[in-house]
């Protein structure tokens, strides 16, 4: 009983995340068949790409292309929600194994991203509170701005030119070796923890200027206590949110990082599948991502609680002020 | 300074001696020169309004000004070191072992996301004691002694599920935990409930006997500081106006400046405002009734509990006169006056203003019945669009109700501006361009352009320093004696009902207490919530030890 | 009329707000945005080198007094041809913003001011939205309506609209919770008194910062599309596609960083803009 309420709003929040990604997918769908003519009997019917009658009639029939719209939706939903994905047009291949092929290098990638921009959005926020503001902490707080204003292909050229051309440190024959994954990992990460460092350092100025942290000051706690315990601490949840959005970013901006840095993955696939218009491939990444961006925020919803008491809602009942019961 | 022959004695007694301090955030000085000695066991209370600089000297002493920012200079002596030549590190082993702090707000004073008990420890640490089994019973042992039934439950919650009173109460243990020789307490009751305010403070003055405390205590209340301190330091725009004995500052204040806060303060000046009160109403005569509350009840649902917020609550006000709604938070008062203007519906029971009901209409006759019944906010930096300039602000109700042309409304924006007591210059500027006092004028102004016949005064200020106050209650006397307005007044502050009401009706958890004539209700209360309330207000001692002599201006050294 | 007392002074740091200079680097930021604005209506103003036509006796030359930008593989001034390229750079950024602000902003507004199920079917289309990554969004929308800036822009705008939704309508909720919303309310104002003139206005600042800032992020997302080949094509002048063509002469560095490091002026001194106006009080 006690637990109910806790249960029923992950309930809730887990409906609400599905709804999200058919949402997503149909989204995707409409933007494909919007246009009158469909762009894949277009595309299939266009005498450049080389189809033959006999192959194309497979394929209309597959996706019931020569029904209507609402038809052909439900079709592609009812496929994809026992996770069929389709049929690449380009290499009739199933779509789901080209893109479990492609998932471990992006995911790598992502992953290792994200640890790079925890960590530096951590170093230059940690600066941005603990140096003497004479050595530098203006220039530490400018860091973030700045990197907001520079796209990650450039960082990445940057990188290459630098490290693979001038210091040799990889090779970009070799994409997938520690050294490269690591400099792509800086290329992706670095306008994230852009983001994520402004953040934190907006909630550890904000927690600076709290009442509870010149009170625990005033009981003489050392400088990393009181960094750690009263602004690190109660900043974490707006750190989460702002990860968990970054998901979106750090997929969406492995195109141009594995573009750029010669890597197979997700990225490379979309350019194949964009350049080619196989729109199963295209339909079938976005949801994909749809699915990660939902699960990675639905994730963050629920250890919210854990986070910040004041949002587990069971703890309701509150103890009874002594300072009423003489009166009563 | 010189050394004479006192020196010696004096230094023995002495803990905190404050000399030539200033403070400045870039070009603005908020501190002046300020210098005062505390005595160690004695109390000394910083007095000021806001802008005084008292919570400047308050963080200067606890060293939490930020070195950065602030540039401090002269000398704070505790036990005759200088606080401001330590470096950080040095001043860091001070803090909470010889100095402690207790903060204004208890609801924003402990970190919302640990437990009191981790917190507790960190003061509890300041002890050495051998293990945390050790500092745990410490602290339970100090949550005993501030009065918290079960030590073992506030030890184990987090601050969001305590009441503020409880939260003061434990600050103020975590203050004397780790036994400090003196305790900076900035206006640590200003943000609780009367009756609660008196208990924390008893409390205080309790564990400074016992633990044999030194105190700084930081007010804008005179006469809560002669009532609880042996010494006053009088502060305005940063600079000492007056220092001395407690009561002798407040019987006698030798400064221009203390002189008008005496006079200003409410709880010493019961009848200020009445002769200009009587004076409109006999003008008048009595005439029928301004505002009917008939056995009205509400209750409010949240996470399927249910909250009577209102309970068979009746009252009426003569038309004409000042009725005031007397209560603690919780107390219903707020609710009634959203039932009252018809932004809520009432469960049962019934609201009539000048004979009209107000539930049970149409949007238009609402609407109308809103010409007749203003409000007036608590708060003038909520109550005020601030994209607005004041011309606009006050002329909206005429243009909402399309009164006059263009000329008349203008003519009618400027009488109205000049009877709440400001000039046509202040016209083109917009609320941040304000002080907080000039803002609760131009809210009035703004209720009053369409010459209502009730006001209802939500605490209006309650926000405001109290020199601002009197100045406000004195206009709102004014109007009332010049157009014969029904003023429902609402309020928390006893001393100030007794000075503008006719008649009170005491709140508690919704209901009714206590009502009737202000000076029968204050006099001769009926009922014991009643007397509490009235004995929170704060009765400075008439004199005992003998006083030492006041003197004037800053402190000589 | 009675007198009254005087109403109490001016705090002195009110007085000072309104006083308040602005910064030297946010002067410094709108003379870059005013610089890129020339270039883009008057690029002629400018360079007298053809942006299109080079000549291959003067390819790959490193930045020098005649050729400020250095030249490119076909001999043409790099300098001539970012000017050349602000156009189209400028408007799509302008019109990605003008799609996520009509757009988001007023679905924002319906939802905060409406709320119901009106708030709850916004709600969950921004949830859509948010979970699309932009970059996504824009190839698929590239792919089905065709390889152009135009469509680029487009794509942009639309995954903004999710930002500017949720900032207006929590604007809006946070005005319209607001003690003086209730008090124009009790003066007799009307549901679109209020709206018009409380609760726009008084969300009107932060939603202005975002769509400043978000004009610089679109042009780095449109630059991006454009270096992966989404946008026109060459011999267009897209500063992203300037870029991409560039980085295939390691050797001649200038090729990348010249065109790069417009595009982080431009938008760093967007980005400080926005922050003012954020700021600014």
């Amino acid at each position: 009983m006690s637990l109910s309420p806790h249960v029923s709003h992950a309930a809730s929040r887990i409906a609400q995340a599905v709804v999200v990604v058919l949402l997503a997918y149909t989204a995707t769908f409409l933007i494909i068949n919007v246009l009158p003519g469909d762009p894949i009997s277009n595309m299939l019917l266009d005498p450049d790409n080389g189809f033959t009658p006999e192959e194309i009639a497979p394929i209309i029939a597959y996706y019931g292309l020569d029904r209507p719209v609402p038809e052909q939706l439900w079709t592609a939903l009812s496929r994809f929600v026992v996770g069929d994905l389709g049929i690449s047009l380009r290499s009739n291949l199933p779509v789901s194994g080209l893109v479990l092929d492609a998932l471990p290098s992006t995911l790598t990638l992502a992953a290792s991203a994200l640890a790079v921009s925890l960590l530096l959005a951590f170093l230059i926020a940690y600066a941005s509170q603990n140096l003497p503001p004479r050595l530098g902490q203006g220039l530490i707080r400018a860091i973030p701005s700045v990197s907001l204003a520079i796209p990650s292909f450039i960082v990445g050229i940057f990188l290459i030119q630098v490290f693979a051309f001038q210091f040799g440190l990889f090779r970009i024959t070799s994409p997938d070796s520690f050294a490269a994954t690591l400099f792509a990992a800086i290329a992706l990460g670095l306008p994230v923890s852009a983001q994520i460092a402004e953040v934190l350092i907006t909630n550890l100025d904000h927690e600076a200027r709290q009442d509870y942290f010149a009170v625990a000051r005033s009981r003489g706690l050392s400088r990393a206590a009181l960094f750690g315990r009263h602004q690190l601490r109660p900043s974490s949840l707006p750190v989460v949110t702002m990860v968990a959005l970054a998901v979106g970013e750090l997929l969406g901006g492995s195109l141009i990082t594995e573009a750029i840095f010669g890597r197979k993955g997700i990225g490379s696939l979309v350019q194949g599948a964009a350049s080619t218009q196989d729109f199963p491939v295209l339909l079938a990444v976005v949801s994909l991502a749809a699915v990660v961006f939902v699960a990675v925020n639905l994730l963050a919803d629920l250890i919210y609680p854990l986070l910040d008491p004041r949002l587990r809602r069971r703890q309701a009942a509150r103890i009874p002020a002594p300072d009423a019961e003489t009166l009563v | 300074m010189h050394i004479d022959r006192l020196a010696v004695s004096r230094a023995a007694t002495e803990i905190l001696r404050v000399e030539d301090l200033s403070v400045a955030y870039g070009r603005q000085t908020v501190v002046r020169q300020a210098g005062f000695t505390l005595e160690k066991g004695k109390a000394l209370a910083l007095i000021g309004e806001s802008g005084s600089g008292k919570s400047t000297i308050a963080k200067a002493v606890l060293g939490l000004l930020g070195r950065g920012e602030a540039k401090v200079t002269g000398r704070i002596r505790f036990k005759g070191e200088d606080l401001l030549a330590l470096p950080e590190r040095k001043f860091r082993a001070l803090r909470g072992r010889a100095i402690g702090f207790v903060p204004q707000d208890p609801q924003n004073a402990l970190n919302p996301v640990r437990t009191i008990g981790s917190q507790a420890h960190e003061a509890a640490r300041l002890l050495d004691l051998p293990d945390g089994e050790a500092e745990r019973r410490a602290i339970l042992d100090t949550f005993a002694l501030i009065g918290l039934a079960d030590p073992e439950r506030v030890y184990r919650s987090y601050p969001h599920q305590m009441s503020g009173g409880m939260l003061q109460r434990v600050l103020i243990g975590l203050a004397v935990l780790p036994r400090p020789d003196l305790i900076v307490a900035d206006e640590p009751t200003s943000a609780l409930d009367v009756t609660i305010q008196k208990r924390i403070l008893d409390l205080l003055m309790e564990l400074r006997g016992a633990l044999d405390l030194s105190l700084l205590f930081i007010t804008h209340d005179l006469a809560l500081a002669a009532e609880r301190t042996d010494e006053v330091v009088v502060l305005k725009d940063g600079a000492v106006q007056e220092i001395g004995a407690s009561g002798q500052v407040f019987r006698a204040p030798a400064s221009d400046y203390a002189r008008r806060l005496q006079a200003d303060v409410p709880a010493l000046n019961p009848d200020r405002f009445r002769a200009v009160a009587r004076r409109g109403q006999e003008a008048r005569g009595g005439g029928g009734m301004g505002i009917r509350v008939e056995a009205v009840s509400k209750s409010f649902h949240a996470d399927g509990r249910s909250l009577r917020a209102v309970d068979e609550v009746s009252f009426s006000v003569a038309a004409g006169r000042t009725h005031a709604l007397v209560g603690e938070s919780g107390s219903g008062k707020t609710t009634l006056v959203r039932l009252l203007l018809g932004l809520e519906t009432p469960d049962a029971g019934r609201l009539t203003v000048d004979g009209q009901a107000v539930h049970g209409l149409s949007r238009d006759a609402l609407r109308g019945l809103r010409r007749n019944l203003q409000l007036v906010y608590q708060n003038p930096f909520t109550s005020l669009d601030p994209t607005w300039k004041v011309r606009n602000l006050i002329r909206e109700p005429l243009d909402q109700y399309r009164l006059g042309d263009r000329a008349e409304r203008e003519a009618r924006v400027l009488d109205t501006l000049r009877s709440v007591g400001l000039s046509e210059e202040l016209l083109e500027r917009r609320p941040a361009k304000l002080s907080g006092g000039q803002r609760q004028r131009v809210a009035i102004a703004r209720a009053l352009v369409l010459r209502p016949r009730v006001l209802v005064l939500d605490e209006p200020t309650s926000a405001l320093d109290v020199t601002v106050q009197a100045g406000i209650l004195q206009v709102l006397s004014e109007l009332q004696a010049a157009h014969g307005l029904t003023y429902l007044f609402i309020s928390h502050d006893l001393s100030v009902v007794r000075q503008i009401a006719d008649t009170v009706t005491v709140l508690r958890h919704g209901r009714v207490v206590e009502q009737g004539a202000v000076e029968q209700v204050f006099e001769r209360p009926a009922q014991a919530y009643t007397r509490a309330l009235i004995d929170s207000i704060p009765r400075p001692r008439r004199a005992e030890s003998a006083p030492a002599p006041a003197r004037d201006h800053s402190y000589q050294s | 009329m009675a007198t009254f007392p005087a109403a109490q002074a001016l705090p002195f740091r009110d007085a000072w707000a309104g006083a308040r200079r602005v910064p030297t680097a946010v002067i410094l930021s709108f003379a870059v945005v005013f610089i890129v604005v020339a270039w883009s209506l008057l690029p002629d103003l400018f360079t007298h080198h053809d942006a299109y036509v080079g000549d291959t006796s003067q390819k790959l030359l490193p930045p020098s007094a005649r050729y400020w930008f250095g030249t490119d593989h076909l001999g043409r001034d790099l300098f001539t041809r970012v000017v050349h390229g602000t156009w189209a750079s400028v408007t799509s950024a302008a019109m990605a913003v003008a799609v996520g602000l009509v757009a988001g902003g007023l679905m924002g507004l319906l939802a905060g001011f409406l709320g119901g199920w009106t708030d709850t079917v916004v709600a969950r289309l921004v949830d859509v939205l948010l979970a699309i990554p932009n970059f996504l969004l824009a190839v698929v929308i590239v792919s089905s309506f065709g390889f152009e800036t135009t469509n680029i822009a487009i794509a942009t705008g639309v995954s903004s609209v999710a930002a500017f939704a949720r900032l207006m309508r929590s604007e809006v909720l946070r005005t319209s919770t607001s003690v003086f919303v209730e008090a124009s309310g009790l003066l007799g104002g009307s549901r679109w008194h209020i709206l018009l003139r409380h609760v726009l206005p008084n969300s009107s600042r932060s939603v202005l910062a975002l769509a400043v800032l978000q004009f610089g992020t679109s042009i780095l997302i449109i630059a991006g599309l454009a270096f992966l080949g989404y946008g026109d094509p060459p011999p267009a002048a897209d500063w992203g596609l300037l870029v991409a063509s560039g980085k295939d002469y390691p050797s001649s560095p200038w090729l990348v960083f010249a065109p790069a490091g417009v595009i982080v002026v431009t938008v760093l001194a967007i980005n400080r803009i926005s922050r003012w106006i954020r700021h600014a009080h």
